[in-house]
């Protein structure tokens, strides 16, 4: 019982991280691969705030502002580059940030990590505080959901698939497109941001093995899984891989064999990633119900 | 001084084998105009194939070990292309690219499965160093500088000598001219994997003589080539090759200024650096309006 | 209105466009023309921003917008359409046109989430704006319709209302024409007087001579990137230098 409590915050927050990252690589056509970063630097954040004596609530703001503050940093020189480079640019700048932690003991204790991550105020700690935190998750990941939802239902949404569908035509109509992916990317690292301080102060301990190109795979995976640049695409996704992921360590496998299970489910995953580009590229939920083409 | 001349011979060492990763990662780019991430995956089965032949049952002796090794990443290669690249071609470099990272995520997995995710190292009689007038080389660094120029010099006969040669860089220039002229794809394809796989392959093997053999060294110095195909400008074989020799020495002569912990850093800031100043210069990316 | 000096642009050793002046005023409708190659296009990136210019300076009223990017041009009220047409094939005909409306509240996130009243009248007033401007193009039948099933020249035509979406003071048009059929040109010809007679300006690249004779009051010609003849249809008609930039190619080509 206990475990299907955690299995389903875990859901949640990698909606909410899944979510963040359809803003960008749906909407905006910004093919993020570092996204895990602002996840990393949003438990970091929380998490060394909360260490210092600072209150949970107010370090998760923290939190948030500076992963808002890094994407925008990160955001005015990517965008310089655009499709596949964007792409690999920011991935170097996942591991850059990877590599400052392990590296800046005197901060993040490096590879030792963070431990002793304290939950907020209302919420218990261990076991007895799971149904709280599953609410708090369940009522972070709705917020997210309606934030997006209206952040993409309306002429701000509209304005970006015009930029992802033709930017020299949004040029030819006014639109500023960096000032417009900025704020996408902004408002996608936030959001990140936010999954990662809901996770570190869950899962109580963070350390830089953490924040690999393993979780940036994970999450592209959920959304593209999902359906990109759809609101229920990412939610979806992110259920299904926690789901599966979780699941298999119900199965019956002999304690010989269990170091075998985290590589197949690796396999698994890639082959799925590889599978969905070629026969399902638009996802369970496609975003056109496309009749010709 | 000395202590300086020690590095950047280390440096060049290291970079003479980045070179032959980055070699084929920019052959891929320049003629199929997409940046293959899976390329790490060659690298990393080139050297754990070659120990699984040189050790028990097969028990190979290394020099023959490498044979086999170096054909079965060939045929990776290949497999890559013909049941996954090909068919997306006609999509957008960023679903290939997905593509490719997932590939690689499955590879790795696969090598994870079969022998496990810790180091491993090839068993081989203590490496005797050498000693050039206070300069310090192993054998295995010897070997590694001396393969490297072997490929490179191959590769330069290839491409400057030969018809096939001519093809390539003909359609690395120009795809749908290079078609028109009738250079064959499916040969100039087949080629460029081939070069690809060998080279990442015997990159791969060198480096594990070195060092070790763990999942990610592939992934690691997939990063290292990408560097260095920017700098020598994407698609530019020989570009390629000054780009690994820079990122090696630059990447050993900062373990005298920098913590070790950070010796990766110097490709992901070189990536940077190119990426925020030289974008268009480097890529020749300025797209027209149509 | 539209004051062109001395703009020169190469794209390495072709000069696409060389030592470029000309000016437009409120003539109504002006055409460009000039055999293939000949720089037309490449002019119209200048004017709007696509291009950076090389040499000379470009003024939209009392604005100077040779170093403007596109989308600043743009908000001055000199908007464009592209040679070929570029819809938005997934969304609808109607969303389209909303879409390419300048300043909206909505674009911006704050006031999204503080001021969702404003943000719905907006949207209501752009949302009957198009349906006013579909009806004048006849397609207000297809206004949910998904652009993408469009003929090619009902796609034309919704990129002029496009463009009227966003408030023009002065329209480039680049071939306006090209390939739709002569029903759809004299739709086209019918509105483009309708605009004039609201005062916008409209500067197109057009092939079709005799519609150019009909529509325009005045032609500049170019040849080679550079301007060689100013004036009225007419009188670029006869004017020998025209007559040898067009038939010279033709016997060429003969």
């Amino acid at each position: 019982m206990d475990y299907l409590l955690h299995v389903m915050i875990l859901a949640l927050i990698y909606s909410v991280f899944a979510m963040s990252l359809n803003l960008e690589l749906g909407y905006a056509g910004l093919y993020n691969f570092g996204h895990v970063a602002f996840f990393g630097i949003g438990a970091y954040v929380s998490a060394l705030l909360s260490h210092a004596g600072v209150p949970v609530s107010a370090a998760m703001i923290c939190a948030l502002a500076a992963a808002g503050i890094t994407g925008a940093l990160l955001a005015v020189p990517a965008l310089r580059v655009s499709g596949d480079y964007f792409g690999i640019a920011t991935l170097v700048f996942a591991e850059m940030f990877r590599l400052v932690c392990l590296n800046e003991r005197w901060l993040t204790k490096g590879p030792m990590g963070l431990p002793g991550i304290p939950r907020p105020a209302w919420i218990a700690p261990g076991v007895e505080g799971m149904p709280a935190y599953l609410l708090f998750a369940f009522l972070a990941a709705v917020g997210t959901f309606v934030f997006i939802r209206r952040l993409t239902g309306s002429p701000f949404g509209r304005a970006l698939k015009v930029i992802r569908e033709d930017e020299h035509m949004a040029q030819a109509f006014g639109k500023n497109i960096l000032l417009f992916k900025v704020k996408a990317i902004v408002a996608g690292s936030v959001l990140a941001g936010w999954a990662g301080t809901l996770w570190a102060h869950y899962i109580s301990y963070i350390s830089p093995a953490d924040f690999t190109l393993t979780e940036t795979i994970l999450v592209l995976l959920c959304v593209v899984l999902g359906g990109r640049g759809t609101n229920w695409g990412p939610v979806v996704g992110a259920i299904a891989v926690v789901f599966f992921g979780e699941a298999v360590r119900f199965l019956p496998i002999p304690p010989a064999l269990t170091r075998y299970v985290a590589p197949l489910q690796g396999i698994i995953y890639g082959g799925i990633l590889v599978v969905i580009m070629m026969k399902m590229p638009n996802g369970m939920i496609p975003e056109h119900r496309r009749k010709n083409t | 001084m000395s202590y300086y001349l020690q590095l950047l011979l280390n440096g060049v060492i290291a970079g003479s084998v980045y070179a032959l990763f980055a070699v084929g990662l920019t052959l891929v780019y320049g003629v199929f105009r997409f940046i293959n991430f899976a390329h790490a995956e060659l690298i990393s089965w080139g050297a754990y194939l070659t120990l699984m032949f040189s050790s028990p049952p097969v028990s190979w002796p290394l020099c023959l070990a490498v044979i086999p090794a170096v054909l079965l990443t060939a045929f990776i290669g290949f497999s890559q292309d013909w049941f996954i690249y090909r068919p997306l071609r006609r999509g957008s470099p960023i679903t290939l690219l997905i593509a490719s990272i997932g590939l690689s995520y499955m590879l790795r997995n696969v090598l994870r499965l079969i022998w496990g995710s810790d180091l491993m190292t090839f068993s081989l009689p203590l490496a005797r160093g050498f000693e050039f007038s206070g300069y310090y080389v192993t054998g295995i660094q010897l070997l590694m500088l001396a393969a490297a120029l072997l490929f490179l010099m191959i590769l330069y006969l290839l491409l400057t000598k030969s018809l096939m040669g001519k093809s390539l860089r003909a359609t690395a220039d120009n795809l749908e001219l290079a078609a028109i002229m009738g250079v064959s794809m499916p040969k100039v394809s087949a080629v460029v994997w081939t070069l690809a796989s060998v080279f990442a392959a015997a990159g791969g093997i060198l480096l594990a003589l070195d060092t070790n053999l763990e999942p990610m060294m592939g992934v690691a110095n997939l990063i290292k080539a990408f560097a260095a195909v920017l700098l020598g400008g994407a698609g530019n074989v020989w570009g390629a090759l000054l780009g690994g020799l820079f990122i090696g020495i630059a990447e050993n002569l900062g373990v005298a200024f920098f913590s070790p912990g950070y010796k990766d850093f110097v490709s992901f800031a070189v990536i940077f650096l190119l990426l925020l100043f030289r974008p268009r210069g480097i890529f020749g990316l300025l797209t027209g309006v149509r | 209105m539209l004051r062109i000096q001395n703009v020169t642009k190469a794209f390495g050793a072709l000069m696409a466009v060389h030592g470029v002046s000309l000016e437009i005023g409120d003539t109504g409708v002006t055409g460009l023309v000039g055999p293939n190659g000949s720089g037309k296009s490449t002019l119209f990136h200048l004017i709007t921003g696509f291009y950076r210019l090389d040499q000379g300076d470009i003024f939209f009223g009392p604005h100077s917008i040779g170093r403007l990017p596109p989308h600043e041009i743009s908000r001055l009220g000199l908007i464009r359409s592209f040679q070929h047409t570029r819809p938005l094939p997934f969304m609808t005909v109607i969303d389209n046109l909303i879409a390419a409306a300048p300043g909206q509240t909505g674009e911006l996130i704050w006031p999204l989430f503080l001021k969702p009243a404003r943000v719905r009248r907006e949207e209501n007033n752009l949302h009957e704006k198009a349906r006013g401007i579909l009806r004048l193009l006849d397609l207000l039948p297809l206004a949910d319709e998904l652009a993408g099933r469009l003929s090619y020249g009902q796609q034309k035509l919704m990129e002029l209302g496009r463009i009227l979406m966003a408030g023009p003071r002065m329209i480039l048009l680049d071939e306006p024409t090209a390939g739709i059929n002569p029903t759809l040109i004299r739709r086209l010809v019918e509105v483009l007087h309708r605009l004039c007679e609201q005062g916008i300006q409209i500067f197109l690249i057009e092939h079709n001579m005799p519609l150019v004779a009909k529509l325009c009051q005045h032609v500049f010609v170019m040849d080679s990137g550079e301007l060689i003849f100013s004036g009225t249809p007419k009188q670029a008609r006869e004017e020998p230098r025209v007559i040898e930039a067009y038939l010279g190619r033709e016997n060429h080509a003969a």
